[in-house]
């Protein structure tokens, strides 16, 4: 009988009834499908590092070898090629590397299908000529993204590529490696991202639960009256409780639906995001079936909670609700919880357990989302204590009467404040190399530099460079003629061969696949070469931090625009009757703005240092200028998408101001 | 004397529903006025026009000889601010401000200084028999205390009427009775006139005289005997 009833009261609500279960199924809706990419993130950083294991060789150790593998980078265009260079021992015969059909023979090579096209596009002297004998395409199993520029050279075990000394640094390439299996493991920068998307994840996820506890919300504060009502007339809380709950279920399971129907017409749009030097497969961002079916089970379950919360007073004190007694005070305790968690920050961040940081920085947002409705108590009571003015006595009354609803209305914003705080440390300035394309440089193994110089100056004549190729100790230097200097910042940068040059590409790419295997298992490279794997990372980190931002964004202006709208429905009567007995439209509208804005200003403040406060000790580089704009965009389209969210809703505002015969409900 | 409020030929329609049709209605300096009349009759519609709440689709209204339902919503919004007071039956008190607060809305409204609106607003209080009262909230008064805030809050302003929509509509007999006779003494005492909507004749009974309305037609006027 309850769900029966419940179905009446939910259809029962009238045209301004439903609009506020549209909103619900709206927010709700949004959440899931912000919900799904902010785990999808996880799983898809995840499903990367799997793939691309093969190329970090694991020593076989006490396991019988079958092959050797090593593994460099070359570089063309400005992008970077992972070259990867396998072998099988005598008398083995491994299982062939993901994504390929047999085990390369030696002498062979394998491109992945974006380099395939890009051979084929550039002149031969610029790439294709650096890898004959092409015997296929790589699989997508054996890619990281889909734009990946990789080549897999079959090579025999005793050739120079696996038996030379290579460098060590994972930045330059892996030593040859006597592997069991071509398994592999993530590699560590694989590994880097996924703690980074795992931050993102907890970053988005909270005021995510939070905007649908919001939401949740909204729908018991239109039928706290009615429900109220049906305990005074000997509804037991159970029931109650039943209603509520399948109410909020009802439309929550419809908006989680909606919202993983949503998403799943957003992936193709947001795999073209790039991270990690390209876009994204489709399969990677669409998350599990049962995952799918989680959240689409999850959401519902947690708004049902919600609204129990939200129905707390009704239950307790059904007269409370009907008669709007002076709400009880909040504990100064909810500050405490805050305290603590930021006293953690700094010991918890000294440790390397990403979980654990993750864990910690989760903590910290959910203590400002605790906290947040006794401040805005507390900022109420001064508001209203020192108003001249009937808006901002109007709104310090209504802060202080209910300091939770003003607080779903900022709530998102100030939470996002946090996020721009933490990101704001985080988020790196332009890494501004030196950005040298001029000069190529390769290490010659020891006292063999004024051979291989010799032998770069005849190649390079050979494919019609122009170059000068001279040696620093061990080091060939090629410093190609046709380079032009680079001007501005970067000229006052010192570079070790000389003035900063910056070649022609096609020029540079001539040089590189004339000086390919100049020393075996070494790649002549420039200094913008050498420093691509960290802008790469840098630029990364800038790219996350706005799809983080834009997520939280998102949420906070749906959130102040639906909760905004829901709470001139739910104070539809006392609006009504005020302008009623003369009170001006732009009064009401000002006390509504200073409701939220007030609030707003000091909370989204304050989030702004805690997340700060939390960044602190994952800072990689200096607080740089491009971190004070991110904050003080931050703020700057915070308030103006509350306030324009906000004003979206003045024509409801005017429309149930017009009924000149208001009713309670 | 002349009327201070004056309603001519008022015609009002809701789609096919005639609410008014061709209503005339004055009211004198000081005069309370009863409008009684079954649900659905018209009553609150002329009340609303009166009141500038609501525009007439014909027919006119002054106030002190000057029209007002062709004034626009911001000028007739002002006027309803500062020469009207009003009354309901529940609901216009709003429930996040203190008592005192509440009655002193209207003159902060009009300019006053919240410490001289609050200060007038209390003045209200004791006469009223609200003494001590004026810091609770609204869901902390009983329902008659309720009203009576609403009539100090009503007359605060100095109006020159005062509209009251079943102003005993949730009180029972006794606190009804006893709060007509605080509104009607009140507002007499103020020098405003008073316009009742009801459809209990013993609230008409407390007036000076009652009009009928049916069919959104005036049907009668009588004198109080």
């Amino acid at each position: 009988m309850n769900v029966g009833l419940t179905w009446r009261l939910l259809r029962g609500g009238g045209r301004r009834g439903m609009l506020g279960t549209w909103l619900t199924l709206g927010a709700v809706a949004v959440s899931t499908a912000l919900l799904l990419f902010a785990v999808a993130v996880d799983f898809a950083f995840a499903a990367r590092a799997d793939r691309g294991a093969w190329r970090n060789p694991v020593a076989a150790g006490s396991r019988p070898a079958v092959a050797v593998e090593a593994s460099r980078h070359d570089y063309v265009r400005g992008r970077e090629i992972t070259v990867v260079d396998l072998a099988a021992l005598p008398g083995r015969s491994p299982e062939p590397p993901p994504g390929l059909s047999r085990f390369p023979a030696p002498g062979e090579v394998w491109l992945s299908p974006a380099l395939a096209d890009l051979a084929d596009r550039l002149p031969a002297a610029e790439l294709a000529a650096r890898y004959p004998k092409r015997a296929g395409v790589l699989g997508d199993e054996a890619l990281v993204h889909p734009d990946e520029l990789i080549v897999l050279a079959g090579r025999a075990p005793d050739a120079p590529e696996l038996t030379a000394t290579r460098s060590s640094d994972w930045i330059v390439g892996s030593q040859p490696v006597k592997v069991a299996t071509l398994a592999g493991e993530p590699t560590e920068d694989a590994e880097g991202y996924q703690v980074l998307a795992l931050i993102a994840s907890v970053l988005m996820v909270v005021p995510l639960l939070v905007f649908g506890g919001a939401a949740a919300r909204l729908t018991v504060a239109r039928r706290d009256q009615r429900l109220a009502a049906l305990r005074l007339v000997g509804a037991t809380p159970g029931q109650v409780v039943a209603m509520t709950v399948a109410e909020a279920v009802i439309v929550a399971f419809a908006g989680a639906l909606a919202g993983a129907v949503a998403y799943a017409l957003a992936v193709p749009l947001l795999s073209r995001v790039r991270i990690d030097g390209g876009p994204w497969f489709v399969a990677d961002l669409w998350p599990h079936p049962l995952v799918m079916a989680g959240a689409v089970v999850a959401v519902p379950l947690l708004t049902g909670l919600s609204a129990v919360a939200g129905l707390r007073r009704v239950v307790v004190s059904p007269l409370g609700v009907a008669k709007r007694e002076t709400p009880p005070g909040m504990r100064w305790v909810r500050l405490l919880a805050l305290v603590a968690v930021l006293a953690a920050v700094p010991v918890v961040s000294r440790g390397d357990s990403a979980g654990l940081i993750a864990v910690v920085i989760g903590l910290a947002f959910l203590s400002i989302n605790l906290v947040g409705p006794w401040v805005v108590g507390l900022i109420g009571r001064i508001t209203a204590a020192s108003a001249r003015r009937p808006a901002r006595l109007l709104a310090g009354r209504r802060l202080v009467d209910d300091p939770r609803s003003a607080w779903r209305t900022v709530s998102g914003v100030a939470l996002t404040g946090f996020v721009a705080g933490f990101l704001g440390l985080l988020s790196p300035g332009t890494l501004v190399g030196t950005q040298d394309t001029g000069h190529l440089r390769v290490s010659a193994p020891a006292g063999r530099a004024a051979t291989v110089a010799q032998e770069a100056r005849d190649r390079l004549r050979h494919a019609g460079v122009a170059a000068a190729v001279t040696t620093r100790k061990d080091v060939v230097v090629i410093a190609l003629k046709d380079a032009t200097r680079i001007t501005g910042d970067g000229a006052r940068r010192e570079a070790p061969d000389g003035p900063l040059l910056r070649a022609e590409p096609a020029a540079l790419d001539r040089a590189r696949t004339a000086l390919t295997g100049l020393v075996p298992g070494r790649t002549p490279t420039t200094q913008a070469d050498d420093e691509y794997f960290g802008g790469e990372i840098l630029g990364d980190i800038a790219v996350g931090t706005v799809v983080v931002l834009s997520v939280s964004f998102l949420v906070a202006i749906a959130s102040a625009g639906i909760t905004a709208a829901s709470s001139v429905l739910d104070r539809r009567q006392t609006y009504a009757l005020l302008r009623l007995a003369g009170t001006p439209l732009e009064v009401l509208d000002r006390a509504r703005r200073a409701e939220t804005l007030i609030p707003l200003a000091v909370m989204g403040g304050g989030a702004i240092l805690v997340g700060a406060f939390c960044g602190i000790p994952f800072m990689i580089t200096d607080p740089n200028l491009s971190g004070l704009v991110t904050l003080v965009v931050c703020v700057a389209a915070g308030f103006a998408g509350v306030v324009g969210a906000g004003a979206l809703s003045r024509p409801l505002l005017r429309s149930v101001t017009a009924d000149p015969a208001p009713r309670p409900d | 004397m002349n009327d201070v409020l004056a309603g001519r030929a008022l015609t009002k329609r809701f789609g096919q529903t005639v609410a008014l049709a061709g209503v005339d209605m004055a009211v004198r300096p000081g005069e309370a006025v009863a409008i009684m009349g079954p649900s659905g009759s018209g009553k609150s519609t002329l009340l609303h026009c009166l009141a500038g709440i609501m525009r007439p689709d014909a027919g006119e209204v002054r106030l002190e000889g000057t029209r007002i339902d062709d004034m626009g919503e911001r000028r007739r919004s002002a006027l309803r601010r500062t020469r009207f007071g009003f009354v309901f039956q529940f609901g216009q008190l709003l429930p996040e401000l203190p008592a005192d607060e509440n009655v002193a809305l209207p003159l902060m409204l009009g300019g006053v200084t919240r410490a001289e609106a609050v200060r007038r607003a209390r003045e209200w209080f004791a006469p009223l028999g609200l003494g001590g009262m004026e810091a609770r909230r609204p869901g902390e008064l009983s329902g008659g205390q309720a009203q009576r805030a609403a009539i100090a809050r009503a007359l605060v302003t100095k109006p020159a009427v005062v509209f009251a929509d079943e102003p005993t509509g949730a009180l029972d007999q006794t606190t009804g009775h006893d709060t007509m006779r605080l509104l009607v003494e009140a507002t007499k005492h103020n020098g405003a006139s008073l316009i009742v909507v009801t459809h209990d004749p013993g609230v008409a009974g407390w007036c000076d005289r009652t009009v009928e309305v049916r069919d959104g037609v005036l049907l009668a006027a009588g004198a109080r005997a």
